[in-house]
């Protein structure tokens, strides 16, 4: 039954559209309406369907230009991984705001949108999946609508948003005149052919991807919103733009790119180990200058977007095998977790403390230590310390690197190692800051349970993929095949 | 079926676990559950020693399985001759130790043995591996808790010393990670049937094949993350800085074990797997070497804190491998091999003792520590034992390593004579130090070590007088076999 493969996006539409009405009803006394749980029941139902259909499912699954693959399965899990993780911990952090119907279902129809991108084949979808994912996410983050930084971030947001999503859609319209189609199996076999009269509009068409995409991905020098947003966002939404919109930014990014533009004969390859290098080493640099911790992780997830950009830069090795895709993807999963814990953990110590500041971190460990110990894990997962998960995804898209077939190869993936290494400057002082300086308070906090079965849940996951990375290599190297394989389709 | 290798490696990190759980409540527990641990993987590695072959020169006790193989990732163990003495430092040095953290550790015992026991998996994994990303595994695992060791329990600058240890050592093995994935991308074209692989014994086989600038590059990079640890001169600015400040048992697993890392990984990966890249870079990196040992010597001449003369010291004769092991003769590389194990024993005795003077005088200042006789006269013994190993007098395992390395250099040029200046100027600042602590009237009033400190630093002394008067055991038997093995193919040298 191929309308089966359409459960995750099925059971995302209804539980969204139900999740908003359903905050108007409550438990007698309790705080929490029934919107987190219908939430978290749409969600559970699209993470186990996917689940299900990656394990069952072997040729992809196609409605015109709406694909379910394996890599639509892919970044269906991450999305939907990080989506549970927003929303348990939301559960704490909008414990107390009344309008918890409209967050939840914003949330899950963006989710929506996300996954949209992931499957779509076609530009025309794809736009629509983009727009969807988008429009919740400004009303997210300004969903503290009394609070100015909140305001001020969802406005910086939504105006470089938007002027992305009108790049994208004048890149959609090159692409049709060159082509005539907006099918990206029908653009590929057409682009291959195409003559050099329509040379310079492809370029351009790149060009404007580049940045429109770039924007939600929030590579250099498209970035300037991101630590504005996630710091002015309410901190769990901060992880959903990180960790998800981001995340499936590079999912759109990947399906046209590898499956519709490859055919054609332009070297864009470079333009993106440049701005892959750019990225991160401008990240990298940043981040150590920062003095909030939200404001940290913005740059930090900076300096992360330029690893997984070098999927792009060099997809294939000299064998063409997709090793370099298959690192991204890995990545991008890894990336996912990591990120979400540690705006999670972020909320944890916002609540407790009502400030991020990086000197508010001094001596955490002795106040809040499991949360210190899981920021701890994932820091040195996010700057690739074996055997954490961050490592391996690292390795294989460094390697993926020297082994493309272009002469650049190396020196991008020594300038990534060289940011790797400088990296732990940053994640190694924040470590410092937490278990060797001395607190100005003594006092012990309480952890809240739920982020800490968040937080549990994350660095068990860390730890579990770095130690026996091998079963998720696989899924991401079939995830990778499977993208692969979508353009001869 | 798990073979005693991984026993050896995987047993500490696993108590880790139980010692950190049941050692919070109970302070006692994690002593005795880390220095039991320590003591059975010593007993481990003894059963080991029975078991290997002697006179071999081919890996043994090896141990293979899939662990990532859809990345050709292999988890692949075994020793020979060139790991098995550095094996044995590890879990003699983490035993002995373990036992002198019994005193010296006061607060945190449960996370401070916690961490000592994933330290230990990570070095002995590190010098039993034989895959490259497997040996990376273990080289970062090493680096976490010293982090912790010196941030936590370390002196008044451990924060300053614990960020700068973290932050070079990380970025130089970033820099030699690069080199482990250039192998497998280089090695895994079509030219090489049966795929890429991170294989040390397959690499050993394709390497020759490689061509002459991919072995430079990364024979250039991986000595860079492989120096810093060592260290050499220019990258060796986080090591005074980290000796000095982490508690004393901390600084001999430093001084003992994780600079013997980078002594291993310069042997094992940059010498024996680059043949034409060693016959092209031996005259600079045996330079290096010469310019360490001297260095090292000078700076340590002028210390005034006993602990940081010892940390020079290190450098000094961290010198000595780099020499010997760019020889690429016999007699240099199995020098090299020899000096880090008798060093880690030496050194370690050293360290400990500058931890158990400290605690007793309240000093480590050498001006200050004047008369030191009167107050612990069994120490100032110990303390002239372990500074003539350290001098290299002979009957100690030090003389035979230096005087190896240094036949090896002179084999290969007479221009490596100045490295006599080196154990000249050794000899100049530990007797400049013994005249000042040991040689002065004593002051009293008598505060001697407990009898199980004595012994914990008589335990060191052992190894090191037996195998100075009688090497062949360890030198004839265990290195000479391997070393002749791998020597003879490095193209261009071997026939010194």
């Amino acid at each position: 039954m191929a309308l089966f493969s359409l459960t995750p996006f099925l059971s995302l539409a209804v539980f969204g559209l139900l999740a908003t009405p359903a905050g108007f009803l409550r438990f007698k006394k309790s705080k929490l309406g029934f919107a987190p749980f219908v939430c978290i029941l749409g969600l559970a139902i699209a993470l186990v369907s996917t689940v299900w259909l990656g394990f069952t499912s072997s040729a992809p699954v196609s409605f015109g230009g709406f694909q379910v693959d394996l890599f639509t399965l892919f970044f269906s899990g991450v999305l939907l991984i990080v989506a549970i993780f927003v929303t348990i911990a939301s559960l704490q952090y909008m414990r107390e705001d009344p309008n918890k119907g409209p967050f939840f279902g914003l949330l899950l129809l963006s989710t929506l949108g996300m996954i949209v991108l992931a499957a779509s084949m076609d530009l025309i979808l794809l736009y629509v999946g983009w727009e969807l994912m988008s429009i919740p996410t400004y009303a997210l983050t300004a969903f503290r609508k009394k609070d100015p930084n909140s305001n001020e971030a969802a406005m910086k947001f939504f105006v470089l948003s938007a002027l992305s999503s009108a790049l994208l859609v004048y890149a959609i319209s090159l692409v049709f005149g060159i082509t005539g189609s907006t099918g990206l199996t029908a653009i590929a076999s057409s682009l291959s052919t195409a003559g050099p009269d329509v040379r310079p509009f492809g370029v351009l068409a790149i060009v404007l991807f580049i940045v429109g995409f770039g924007v939600k991905m929030a590579v250099v020098p498209f970035h300037m919103w991101i630590p504005d947003a996630f710091e002015g966002a309410p901190v769990t939404i901060g992880a959903f733009l990180a960790a998800g919109a981001k995340m499936a930014a590079f999912a759109a990014a990947f399906r046209v790119f590898i499956v519709g533009i490859s055919a054609f004969n332009v070297d864009f390859y470079s333009t993106f180990a440049i701005v892959a290098v750019v990225t991160m080493s401008v990240g990298n640099v940043a981040a150590l200058m920062q003095k909030s911790f939200t404001r940290l992780l913005a740059y930090s997830s900076i300096a992360q977007a330029g690893y997984i950009l070098m999927a792009l830069a060099t997809p294939f090795t000299t064998t063409n095998v997709p090793l370099g895709l298959a690192g991204g993807l890995f990545h991008v999963l890894n990336y996912a977790i990591l990120k979400t814990a540690a705006f999670v953990a972020a909320a944890a110590v916002a609540t407790k403390l009502s400030i991020t500041d990086l000197d508010s971190f001094n001596g955490l460990s002795r106040r809040m230590p499991q949360t210190s110990l899981s920021i701890a894990v994932i820091f040195l997962g996010l700057a690739g310390v074996p055997p954490l998960n961050g490592f391996f995804s690292k390795v294989m898209l460094f390697t993926g690197s020297i082994y493309s077939p272009y002469t650049w190869g190396g020196y991008l993936a020594l300038a990534a190692l060289i940011n790797s290494g400088f990296s732990m400057s940053y994640y190694g002082w924040l470590i410092k800051r937490m278990y060797f300086d001395e607190p100005q308070d003594q006092s012990r906090i309480a952890e809240p349970r739920v982020y800490m079965a968040v937080l549990w849940a994350a660095t068990i996951l860390i730890f579990a993929i770095g130690i026996y990375p091998d079963p998720w290599i696989r899924l991401a190297q079939s995830a990778a095949a499977a993208l692969v394989g979508s353009r001869g389709l | 079926m798990i073979g005693l290798l991984s026993i050896a490696i995987f047993l500490p990190a696993v108590l880790a676990a139980p010692t950190f759980l049941l050692g919070r409540k109970n302070p006692k527990m994690a002593k005795i559950l880390g220095v039991g641990t320590t003591a059975i993987v010593f007993a481990i590695s003894i059963l080991i020693l029975v078991v290997f072959q002697y006179g071999q020169a081919g890996f043994q006790l090896s141990e293979s399985a899939p662990w990532a193989g859809s990345f050709g990732l292999n988890y692949k163990v075994g020793i020979d001759g060139i790991s098995l003495p550095l094996l044995m430092i590890a879990t003699f040095l983490s035993l002995l130790s373990a036992a002198g953290s019994w005193d010296q550790i006061t607060f945190r015992h449960a996370e401070y043995y916690a961490l000592f026991l994933i330290f230990e998996t990570g070095i002995i994994g590190v010098f039993t591996s034989l895959n490259l990303i497997l040996f990376y595994l273990f080289w970062e695992i090493v680096l976490i808790p010293m982090f912790f060791f010196i941030g936590i329990w370390g002196g008044p600058r451990r924060r300053y010393a614990s960020l700068k240890f973290l932050i070079f050592t990380y970025s130089g093995s970033a820099v030699m990670l690069f080199g482990f994935l250039a192998l497998y991308a280089w090695t895994g074209t079509s030219a090489y049937p049966g795929g890429p692989s991170f294989d040390y014994d397959v690499l050993a086989v394709r390497i020759p094949n490689l061509a002459l600038p991919l072995q430079l590059a990364v024979a250039v990079t991986t000595f860079v993350g492989f120096a810093v640890k060592l260290p050499i001169f220019p990258l060796h600015t986080w090591l005074p800085d980290a000796h000095v400040e982490a508690p004393a048992p901390v600084s001999v697993l430093l001084a003992g074990l994780l600079l013997k890392m980078g002594g291993y990984g310069l042997i094992r990966y940059n010498l024996l797997l680059f043949p034409k890249a060693v016959s092209v870079l031996w005259p600079y990196f045996t330079t290096i070497g010469l310019i360490t040992m001297i260095y090292g010597a000078s700076v340590a001449l002028v210390a005034k804190d006993i602990k940081r003369m010892i940390a020079l010291t290190s450098v000094n004769h961290m010198g000595y491998v780099l020499l010997g092991a760019f020889t690429a003769t016999v007699a240099g590389v199995s020098g090299a091999v020899f000096q880090m194990f008798s060093h880690g024993l030496a050194i370690g005795m050293l360290f400990l003792m500058s931890g158990y003077i400290h605690e007793h005088t309240g000093t480590r200042n050498i001006d200050e520590l004047k008369g030191l006789r009167g107050k612990m006269p069994q120490t100032v013994s110990l303390l002239f034992l372990a500074s003539m190993a350290a001098m290299a007098v002979p009957g100690f395992a030090n003389f035979i390593s230096e005087y190896l390395v240094i036949q090896g250099a002179l084999s290969v040029s007479y221009l490596f004579a100045i490295a006599i200046v080196a154990p000249a100027l050794t000899v100049g600042y530990f007797l400049w130090m013994l005249r000042r602590v040991a040689m002065t009237p004593p002051v009293g009033p008598k505060n001697e070590l407990h009898l199980h400190s004595i012994l914990i630093l008589v335990a060191f002394l052992v190894p090191l007088l037996i195998f100075g008067v009688y090497p062949p055991p360890i030198l004839g038997s265990v290195i000479a076999p391997t070393v002749e093995k791998w020597v003879g193919t490095i193209v261009g040298l071997g026939a010194r």
